[in-house]
């Protein structure tokens, strides 16, 4: 089984978002949210002593994903290549799993209510297409394949240049998003940009927000629905029984 | 069962419901909602051509759906310089075609000229118009009392249609307002203009130099990459730019020197090849003369003398030098793009091009590679009238200027004087004569004297409000332009601008707006070809293919052999002694320099900042501001200010400020960016900002304008190019001038001689201000 991952080389990274623009049109994210964004840290230091670098971020496909637990619906869930995807059939557009992933990686669509996020392009990987992102990449800066076949250049990137994750005391979840750069670039770019805690939805928070207005609904529509019934019926009168 | 993706398409967008949430429902335009089972982006029919979102004009794939709508648009992967990229203006280019406040119809001014009142006509009565003034003003003022002002290729019809009418004064700003004078100086010294795409062997290089030059910022796509790869592969980079850029991040060495002082700098790196004996010495000895003259020219411009002129340390102008005679030949020193900052322009570029030689890099692999032109003949076409002299001064008064490019600013300074003789009429093609131009009121003002302003344009710029007459032209998408050949490649290759989508609204290609107006002038037979097809096919025969043949993939290599230097064979340069010329007699001819000499540029005043300007990797020039997906991004610029000098003034990091430069004119409002990475005597900002045309509902007031701050620029008496980095600003907050404590103000070196033109703006410095005896405060 294959384990799809990416790698992103920031020092050929120029922070052009050639690759946000083309996963927006490729996925028709609304202006305001991203799949994939980019970022740069500033000048850090003092002049003229300075370093800075830019990043580049979107969905890490962890290995162990803290946003498939707290979804209600079942609707976010993991392939076995390792893909984290979203069901929107199921998704309720409840948000807990947005608060859950500590890379700030997914959004509520506003139109669709639901969920959306990066999925390396599933759909294009079956048409035999890199994601999009890579392809239009201006700096050949990102790379996408197997990690468990030893002929990939994502293989080659994490198991002999060394590509980092992106981990902290916050988080380390084992994301599938690497990283090359300087040391001293991967070090800024993890204390400006990596992860946060992940803000896990308690039971008692998805009795609240879910289940309770769920069940009320359920009970109220059914009221209504009887009442609804019971008027109508009234209003027309008893009907004649045919025999 | 297996459903293959067209079939997919059918079954979901015929039915009524999903179709109509895939053309209609709209988030902010983009369709969000997308129909059940949705998979993603169909690949229904892939149209290749070439982008125009920036003039790079790299290969595309239109994904257009079966009812002709384009959804997404993706780099060409057969595109040799791109390999299948595209940037982030390039992915957005279909909101081009579909932004709603695009010009529509043909339009004639019924109002006063600014006031934006027009009439829609036909185009039959447009062009009827259009051709009666044009033969009027022909017959009493001459041909030459035509101004064209056309930028790109899709221009190139029409311009074929003016030198058939008979006008001399065709002008770009491409040259006076960008590369002119570092054509000019690499042309005098190696009797070749650069060109674009600029012809750098980052593929080979092992040490790249900037000056100035911010690729990442500034993004043209191939050469991007080719940036990108050669940083992998372990290539140096040096970055002189008072500016701590994207590319002074990934620098080796960052110079960030006083702004103006390139050539000191320049000729202290030439100083150090020569007297540490580490410039390549078979190549200039073989191939270069004038080599003891400038010896003794630089003798004394030591890494100390210039040390004191750049404020940088001399060990490390030293050092740098050092570093780049260590890679000689294989030393990519990127002679830079937009050229015209201080007015002494052209021989910045004489110095870079005299360092490039004494690297021995031009012609080299790792260096600079030859170009040569591509066999696409012209389609025959009768001979043009002789024309009257230039009005532009190109040729003339700036003797080195181009006459194929022409001097903006000259012809320009030609209406508005009425020397040396009358301009009645200004065609405006693709260009933005107010945004591009510096000192925008003069430009205005020239306007006014004019019996005929007509704007061939897109979108509504603002000197759409100024035109008697607009006519709105395809986009790059929906037409068919002129070949495009690029012999700037290590591959020269042809590629084909053909339509993805069909025009929209009333809006025609180019050559159909050329070919029509040819009709009305008595010009047929300049465009004697039977269709457009015909046309590009002729072209393409020198190529030996048909257009049907490279339609699909949308170009044509040709192979001319190896692009360096066979110096088995003798090489001759096209100057006149045949060799590089480290000094120019034909400079000396005209009474300049025959060797780069420093001038320093005039000194900030206190209380002022240099004002610098540059680009984005999300817009291009002024063009793209109203683009629905790059707006969406990037909607204004901000003012880069020094941290420190911030904290002095009491500045916050993205609060907004006014900007007021030395002649009391003011900007917009603008978000300040605090940054360590900005020298404390210069600001900068990304051009192309404030567009003043209320018909940019997304564009329209956001940001600030440069080019509005712009009232001076001082021009390059070699080249006629605009210095435009000579205007200094204060920073206004709250309508008071914001000053550092305890310094005096030097505006009394400036007179300001503009009042009475200052623009209406949000915030109106308060007159006490602005009187002389409140400057020192």
């Amino acid at each position: 089984m294959a384990r799809y991952a990416m790698v992103i080389d920031l020092r050929k990274c120029v922070g052009c978002d050639a690759c946000t623009v083309a996963c927006r049109t490729e996925w028709d994210v609304p202006i305001g949210h991203s799949r994939t964004w980019v970022k740069n840290t500033g000048a850090v230091g003092e002049f003229p002593n300075l370093i800075g670098s830019n990043f580049v971020a979107q969905c890490n496909h962890c290995d162990e994903p803290t946003c498939i637990a707290p979804c209600p619906t079942g609707a976010t869930f993991q392939l076995k290549n390792g893909i984290v995807k979203v069901d929107t059939d199921l998704c309720i557009g409840c948000g807990y799993c947005v608060e859950a992933c500590p890379y700030d990686a997914r959004y509520i669509n506003p139109l669709t209510k639901k969920v959306d996020k990066c999925d390396f392009c599933e759909a294009r990987l079956e048409e035999g297409l890199l994601p999009a992102c890579v392809t239009t990449c201006t700096g050949d800066a990102k790379f996408f394949g197997d990690l468990e076949d030893r002929n990939s250049i994502v293989y080659k990137k994490v198991y002999e240049e060394g590509a980092r994750r992106m981990e902290n005391d916050n988080a380390a979840l084992g994301p599938n998003v690497y990283y090359l750069g300087t040391e001293e670039q991967l070090q800024l770019v993890l204390e400006k940009f990596g992860p946060r805690k992940p803000r896990l939805a308690t039971a008692a928070q998805t009795w609240r927000d879910i289940i309770k207005p769920a069940v009320f609904t359920a009970v109220g529509a059914t009221f209504v629905g009887q009442a609804v019934a019971f008027f109508s019926q009234l209003s027309k009168g008893e009907e004649p029984i045919d025999d | 069962m297996s459903i293959s993706r067209r079939d997919f398409l059918k079954k979901t967008t015929l039915s009524a419901g999903a179709f109509t949430l895939l053309s209609g429902m709209k988030v902010h335009g983009m369709e969000a909602i997308h129909p059940k089972g949705w998979k993603g982006r169909q690949r229904v029919s892939e149209i290749a051509s070439i982008c125009e979102m920036c003039f790079w004009r790299c290969g595309i794939l239109g994904n257009v759906d079966k009812h002709g709508k384009l959804l997404k648009i993706d780099g060409n992967p057969e595109h040799p310089l791109t390999e299948g990229r595209l940037c982030a203006r390039g992915n957005a280019g279909h909101k081009l075609a579909y932004d709603p406040d695009r010009l529509k119809y043909p339009l004639m001014r019924v109002g006063k000229r600014g006031e934006g009142k027009f009439k829609r006509v036909s185009w039959d009565e447009a062009l009827d118009f259009f051709a009666k003034k044009l033969l009027e003003i022909r017959e009493k003022h001459g041909a030459e009392a035509v101004g064209f002002f056309p930028h790109g290729i899709q221009a190139r019809f029409f311009e074929h249609l003016m030198k058939g009418f008979g006008t001399p004064n065709i002008v770009e700003p491409a040259f006076a307002q960008c590369r002119g004078p570092r054509d000019v100086g690499y042309k005098l010294t190696f009797g070749n203009n650069v060109g674009s795409p600029e012809p750098l062997d980052f593929e080979n290089t092992k040490m790249m130099v900037f000056i100035g030059t911010h690729i990442g910022e500034n993004v043209f796509t191939g050469q991007n990459l080719q940036f990108a790869n050669a940083l992998e592969r372990g290539a140096k980079l040096i970055v002189v730019d008072p500016r701590f850029s994207i590319a002074a991040q990934k620098a080796d060495y960052w110079l960030p020197l006083k702004p103006g002082t390139d050539t000191a700098l320049l000729l202290a790196w030439i100083h150090v090849l020569i007297y540490e004996n580490l410039y390549d010495k078979e190549y200039i000895r073989k191939y270069a003369t004038g080599f003891n003259a400038l010896k003794k020219h630089v003798k004394s411009l030591t890494p100390e003398w210039a040390a004191k002129i750049t404020e940088l340390p001399a060990g490390l102008i030293r050092e740098t030098a050092r570093e780049m005679a260590g890679q000689i030949p294989a030393v990519g020193l990127h002679p830079g793009r937009h050229f015209t900052w201080y007015g002494n322009d052209s021989q910045r570029g004489r110095a870079m091009a005299i360092l490039t030689a004494l690297l021995g890099a031009y012609g080299r692999k790792g260096g600079i590679y030859l170009s040569s032109p591509i066999p696409a003949p012209k389609y025959p076409s009768p001979a043009n009238p002789k024309p009257a002299a230039r009005a532009d001064g190109a040729g003339t008064v700036y003797p080195f200027a181009s006459r194929g490019l022409g001097v903006t600013n000259g012809l320009v300074e030609a209406t508005h004087s009425g020397e040396p003789y009358p301009i009645k009429a200004w065609i405006v093609y693709s260009q933005n004569v107010l945004q591009s131009i510096p000192d925008p009121w003069k430009t205005k003002e020239a306007i006014e004297k004019l019996d005929l302003m007509v704007v061939v344009d897109v979108m509504p710029m603002e000197q759409y409000l100024y035109a008697d007459l607009v006519l709105p032209e395809a986009t790059y998408l929906e037409r068919y332009d002129d070949l495009y050949t690029v012999k700037n490649a290590k591959k020269p290759f042809a590629a084909i601008r053909q339509p993805v989508i069909d025009p929209l609204f009333e809006s025609k290609p180019g050559w159909w707006i050329a070919r029509e107006m040819a009709k009305r002038l008595g010009l047929e037979e300049h465009f004697g070809w039977e269709d457009i097809e015909e046309y590009l096919d002729y072209r393409l025969s020198g190529l030996g293919v048909t257009l049907k043949q490279i339609q699909a993939r949308g170009l044509v290599e040709y192979d001319k052999g190896t692009p360096y230097f066979d110096f088995s064979k003798p090489v001759r340069f096209k100057t006149p002694s045949g060799k590089i010329e480290l000094y120019s007699e034909e400079l000396k001819r005209y009474g300049f320099d025959p060797m780069p000499v420093y001038e320093a540029p005039d000194e900030v005043p206190k209380g002022y900042f240099r004002l610098l300007y540059g680009r984005s990797p999300l817009h291009s020039f002024a063009r793209t501001q109203n683009n629905e997906i790059l707006n969406g991004y990037q909607p204004e610029n901000d003012l880069w200010i020094n941290d420190k000098i911030a904290a002095e003034l009491g500045l916050i990091d993205g609060e907004y400020v006014n900007l007021e430069n030395q002649d009391g004119m003011l900007s917009n409002n603008i978000k300040l960016n605090v940054t360590p990475g900005i020298r404390p005597d210069a600001v900068f900002m990304v051009h192309g900002f404030d567009h003043k045309s209320p018909l940019l509902k997304r564009a329209y007031g956001k940001g600030a304008s440069d080019t509005y701050l712009m009232s001076r620029y001082k021009v390059d008496p070699i080249s006629g190019g605009t210095g435009m980095r000579v205007n200094f600003v204060r920073i206004i907050k709250d309508g008071q001038p914001v000053m550092i404590s305890g310094a005096v103000s030097a505006i009394g070196r400036f007179k300001s001689t503009r009042d009475a033109r200052r623009p209406v703006k949000k915030v109106v410095v308060p007159r006490a201000v602005q009187s002389e005896e409140d400057e020192g405060c």
